[in-house]
């Protein structure tokens, strides 16, 4: 719940709320990784082995993220916990249009070894062009240049400029 | 030593060497300008191009490309809010809240004189310098070396923000990514919980684009009805105002001076870069104002401080290189490879075996800062119409040009879905006011940090020799005093804070 200019005090007691969250998941995270570091192996050479820095890092991460919990927890109200679903629910519905780009982010990353860079980020492009776009005549034909431009052509100078040959795809080959 | 130097000028003042480096400063520039594509990367797919021409042209080129690509990074940096390169990321912090505030031409005219008067104080330094600078260079061990990288993380407490408990988490996020894959020593794979995505460890360059470009490409798009509308990420408004920065960096050359020095000393030494001295350079200029709170804000001082930093190193890198065939960067030892190609070994006789090479190094240097200085003036107005892109065709575009800056580092489409997860955290990071540089600079160090911890103690046990060894000692009180500063400081602008707002107290 990122700071805007003037938040209410209900968006900052969700957004302190947020926070309290994201501090718990560091706290865990970094416990369950300083365990795993432990189990790392030493060698007769190496006095401290691979598992000493990190372990010092998850230390400090862990002792950091609980000083923040302490903090959170004596700042934010009694009843800061039960606004906090309330907040977020208008919150997210007010950022859809970067739901549904993450979502189409997701998407291409995930069928472009298939489908190959080109097509791929084609039908990216004209998607999430399409999503953010006026639907004018004259955006929808600028669009398709791109998007033709940042596929097939991005794709043909990394190819022949740069020797860099982007995923030709499984389906394909 | 005249002839010889008269020599090296009448090799680069040839009409073929000057356009061959007029094109090297254009690609340089270009390529930088693309989030994910390095100057090491411009400068490899040069290295084949020169290895027809004679040394000193082949060398001189590959200059011109090393030179415009420290400015081009500035370009995304200014516009777009993206490092272009590493070496770029505090020219974010400055430059883009300029650029956003109507002033990007302002913005692109400081950056590009400062990266010109870097380069040049670096040139001059390397001139008069380069020995005995590279001979103390030369003498740190792995003790001075993890003191140096523990003063250089203390820069995290003044990068923190509004907050100094999440700007520190955000540092330790950042040390803790850099654990990810096989240990710096040994080769151990640590945390890769089987995944084939994270068993080569996470490449700085692919968490710099997640975090840094995906997070803020998907932010410009929070904003619905200014997204359709057609906004485009920064006004038209473009006044260079070209000569009134010259003069505005000239006149306060304070800055401009502990900057290029801070940008010379890091890259004279071996494994650092211009990702550091950028950071650190902005970091020095920050804690030496009147007005530290004004930084981050769109203040030249910020935008001067990064650039002459990271442009100085061009210059600081050359250092031991020259005078002991000791490559300071990746670059330098992609350079050092161009001049074994050509059958000069590069060492302590360099400069005496080829002197009329070492002479004519030194003059590109000076030739190629006035080319990039030049391309960059002719060529602003063009790099410009990218702030009059609407949200609309900008932000889906860039995004593949990060995928493509992902993928061509290492050839692996695992990066790419390592990728698309930082993307998301950098995002949720950024949304719950967690300062992203402290993490940035968490992934560069932590590996030069924990290399050099082991090393040391793998040579002697004992870790007092941290404190009796001078030099060391020297960098951890540097390091001890830097963060009980940073902390007084920021005490000192909550307090202000808090008596002009009483809300703020939080």
């Amino acid at each position: 719940m990122q700071a805007d200019q003037n938040p209410t005090p209900e968006k900052q007691e969700a957004g302190g709320v947020a926070r309290l969250l994201s501090y718990l998941v560091i706290l865990a995270a970094s416990v369950g990784l300083f365990f795993d570091a432990r189990a790392l192996p030493t060698s007769r050479w190496d006095v401290l082995g691979a598992g000493a820095f990190p372990q010092l890092v998850f230390a400090t991460l862990g002792v950091l993220a609980l000083v923040a919990i302490a903090d959170a927890l004596r700042k934010l109200p009694p009843g800061a916990f039960a606004g906090f679903g309330a907040a977020a629910v208008p919150w997210l519905r007010a950022r859809y249009l970067v739901v549904a780009l993450l979502a189409l982010f997701g998407l291409y990353l995930a069928i472009l070894p298939r489908a190959g860079f080109s097509w791929t980020t084609l039908g990216f492009l004209l998607a999430a062009q399409l999503l953010l776009a006026p639907r004018r005549p004259r955006v929808i034909a600028v669009l398709l240049i791109l998007a033709l431009l940042f596929s097939f052509g991005l794709n043909a100078l990394f190819a022949e400029a740069f020797n860099v040959f982007l995923p030709r795809g499984r389906w394909w080959t | 030593m005249i002839d010889q130097f008269l020599l090296g000028a009448e090799q680069i003042f040839t009409v073929s060497t000057l356009l061959f480096m007029l094109l090297g400063s254009i690609a340089g520039i270009v390529a930088a300008a693309i989030p994910g594509f390095t100057i090491t990367m411009a400068i490899i797919l040069t290295l084949p191009l020169t290895f027809a021409m004679p040394p000193l042209q082949g060398i001189a080129v590959m200059l011109s490309v090393y030179v415009g690509g420290y400015t081009g990074g500035l370009i995304s940096a200014a516009l777009l809010g993206i490092p272009g390169t590493p070496s770029s990321v505090a020219t974010t912090f400055d430059a883009f809240p300029m650029a956003r505030a109507g002033q990007p031409g302002r913005a692109l005219s400081l950056g590009v004189w400062a990266s010109f008067f870097g380069t040049l104080i670096s040139t001059v330094v390397l001139i008069v310098a380069a020995p005995p600078l590279a001979l103390i260079a030369v003498k740190l061990g792995p003790w001075e070396y993890f003191s140096l990288i523990l003063f250089a993380l203390t820069i995290i407490a003044s990068l923190v923000g509004a907050s100094l408990l999440r700007g520190l988490m955000a540092g330790a996020i950042g040390l803790a990514i850099s654990t990810v894959g096989p240990d710096p020593m040994m080769g151990r794979p640590r945390f890769d919980f089987g995944l084939d995505m994270l068993a080569p460890g996470m490449p700085f360059l692919v968490v710099l684009i997640g975090i840094f470009a995906i997070s803020q490409l998907v932010s410009e798009v929070e904003d619905v009805r200014a997204v359709r509308s057609g906004t485009s990420l920064a006004t038209k408004d473009i006044d260079f105002q070209t000569w009134a920065m010259m003069r505005e960096i000239l006149v306060r050359p304070v800055n401009l001076v502990r900057s290029s020095i801070v940008g010379v000393l890091i890259g004279a030494l071996p494994g650092a870069g211009g990702s550091i001295a950028n950071l650190l350079a902005y970091d020095q200029a920050k804690r030496a104002s009147k007005t530290p709170e004004k930084f981050g804000t769109g203040i030249s001082e910020g935008v001067v401080a990064s650039e002459a930093g990271n442009s100085a190193t061009a210059g600081g890198g050359l250092i031991p290189l020259i005078a002991l065939g000791i490559p300071g960067s990746a670059v330098d030892a992609i350079l050092m490879a161009s001049l074994m190609v050509h059958g000069i070994s590069v060492g302590p006789r360099l400069i005496m075996d080829n002197a009329d090479l070492v002479y004519g190094m030194f003059i590109a240097m000076v030739v190629a800062s006035l080319m990039m200085l030049i391309v960059c003036m002719v060529s602003l107005r063009l790099f410009l119409r990218v702030t009059e892109i609407p949200k609309w065709a900008i932000v889906p575009a860039v995004i593949v040009c990060c995928v493509v800056g992902s993928f061509a580092l290492n050839n692996r489409v695992t990066d790419l879905y390592l990728l698309g997860f930082i993307g998301l955290a950098g995002y949720l990071l950024k949304t719950l006011d967690y300062p992203l540089a402290p993490l940035v600079l968490g992934v560069i160090l932590g590996p030069i940090a924990e290399t050099n911890l082991r090393r040391a103690l793998m040579t002697d046990s004992d870790w007092t020799v941290f404190l009796t060894r001078p030099v060391s000692l020297l960098l951890l009180v540097a390091a001890v005093a830097s963060v009980a500063w940073a902390v007084w400081r920021h005490r000192q602008s909550r307090a202000r804070k808090s008596l002009t707002d009483p809300k703020e107290s939080g």
